[in-house]
């Protein structure tokens, strides 16, 4: 056998992927050739350095990972990863639903729903638990109609608790003894083209307290990760 | 939904993990396929340092290797009902690895001009790990040094020949199973891992005749032993 042949049946060899008369075949060149010997233990030695030179990944690698795969869920499921992270085309997404022609007639119908609609031409009576006189419950309803953004009686998301409220002529809603108002001093005009910019600033408003809550929830995880870090470490963070 | 600790659908966390731990890889992906995201976990911790071994001596940038690491698991994840048990899962996973490291030296290829302004420090300039723990730092630089001086090597492999040496050599796959990742034939596939042994070996040849590097090798094969045997 020569060298060339013996070298290419070592490497099968190694692999046990040279059948037993080749093997024998091999054996035979090997115990003859010192030169091929050498070469059987250079390859044997290389494939030990390969092995124990593995580069290994940092252990943050895991954390890492599991936010990467969270946001390769949401986008999989057509949600923006981060909303702070968007691109100038998926930010486009946030102003597109005002700008359809689909959008605009709901809009333009629910105008003309609360054009139409009766005011009412009292303020509401409202006890001092809250509850309204049960004559004025019809009003309360009307009005309410209107108003679903801060609740009235009929609305499941009214404030629980001793509230004073009233409604003037207008239809704006004065809230006495809530504890935040989150800056919206009324609800509706009455003129429908400001209401839909009511709406329009409320949503916006909206995706950015969105926006920082997801940046919080955020730092949050990043903060955890670093103390789970800590702990298993038995590190000072001196910070 | 409140679970009690008996009720719990996972048991305790650590008896989920040594009840997942003791599982085959087939087994933990029908259970990814499922929708149990612990079995997810547990196949990305068995995998994730091979994968990264893999792709970093494919594309020799630690940066770029953890990404591509990370972005072969979440394919895992979010392809995993495609995975069917004809083949090993292991031959699944290192042919997205491979099909992602080939499409991005493929894209490297054609924009060879745009440079990074940060580049990826070198394996030896990687600062080292505090988590690493490694009692003397001075045998940890000489395993940087030589880890360095073997990715060179292996990286200066063409990458025809490095694809099926590495599979073999650091991923221990079967020649059949090469041959499915690659999709080379096997008389091929036998024929490139000849070639880049005899290669890698001419690159490493002085390091082969070093006695003290042969030392040191047995020293590190001595610890990751060690290491296997008490992974605390």
């Amino acid at each position: 056998m020569r060298c060339n042949k013996a070298r290419h049946f070592l490497s099968q060899a190694m692999d046990e992927q040279l059948p037993p008369a080749e093997t024998r075949e091999l054996d035979a060149h090997l115990d003859d050739c010192a030169a091929c010997r050498e070469y059987c233990s250079d390859l044997a030695t290389g494939r030990r350095l390969l092995k124990s030179t593995a580069p290994a990944l940092p252990d943050s690698f895991e954390w890492r990972l599991q936010i990467k795969l969270n946001q390769a869920l949401r986008q999989s499921a057509g949600e923006t990863a981060y909303p702070w992270q968007e691109t100038e085309s998926t930010g486009r997404r946030w102003v597109g639903p005002f700008t359809t022609s689909a959008s605009l007639g709901l809009a333009a119908v629910l105008a003309l729903a609360m054009f139409l609609a009766p005011y009412s031409q009292t303020p509401l009576p409202v006890s001092a638990s809250g509850n309204l006189a049960a004559g004025d419950q019809v009003a309360a309803n009307q009005v309410s109609d209107r108003l679903p953004l801060l609740g009235t009686q009929a609305s499941p998301f009214s404030f629980s608790g001793p509230v004073q409220r009233s409604v003037s002529r207008e239809g704006a809603l004065r809230i006495g003894s809530q504890p935040r108002n989150f800056g919206l001093e009324r609800a509706w005009s009455g003129n429908p083209l400001e209401d839909l910019m009511t709406i329009q600033n409320l949503r916006l408003r909206n995706q950015r307290l969105n926006n920082q809550l997801y940046q919080y929830q955020h730092q949050i995880r990043l903060l955890r990760a670093r103390l789970d870090r800590a702990d298993s470490n038995g590190l000072d963070l001196g910070e | 939904m409140n679970f009690s600790r008996e009720e719990h659908p996972y048991g305790t966390p650590a008896a989920a993990r040594a009840d997942l731990a003791g599982l085959r890889d087939e087994d933990l992906i029908v259970r990814v396929q499922e929708g149990e995201r612990k079995a997810f976990d547990e196949l990305a911790a068995r995998y994730k340092n091979r994968l990264f071994s893999f792709i970093l001596r494919m594309v020799k940038d630690p940066v770029l290797a953890e990404e591509l690491t990370q972005e072969t698991l979440i394919r895992v994840y979010i392809h995993a009902a495609k995975y069917r048990e004809i083949a090993r899962f292991s031959t699944w996973v290192f042919t997205i690895a491979t099909n992602l490291v080939r499409n991005k030296m493929r894209q490297r290829s054609r924009r060879p001009l745009l440079l990074s302004l940060n580049p990826a420090p070198a394996d030896d300039e990687m600062p080292l790990d505090p988590a690493d723990p490694v009692a003397d730092p001075s045998e940890e630089i000489q395993r940087r040094e030589l880890a360095s001086v073997i990715n060179e090597a292996t990286a200066s492999i063409p990458e025809k020949y490095r694809i099926p040496f590495l599979l073999r050599e650091v991923e221990q796959l079967s020649y059949e199973e090469i041959q499915q990742v690659t999709g080379l034939k096997l008389g091929t596939v036998r024929s490139r891992i000849n070639r880049a042994r005899n290669r890698f070996r001419q690159l490493v040849k002085p390091l082969l005749r070093d006695e003290t590097l042969l030392e040191e090798l047995e020293m590190i094969e001595a610890r990751v032993a060690a290491e296997k045997d008490d992974p605390s």
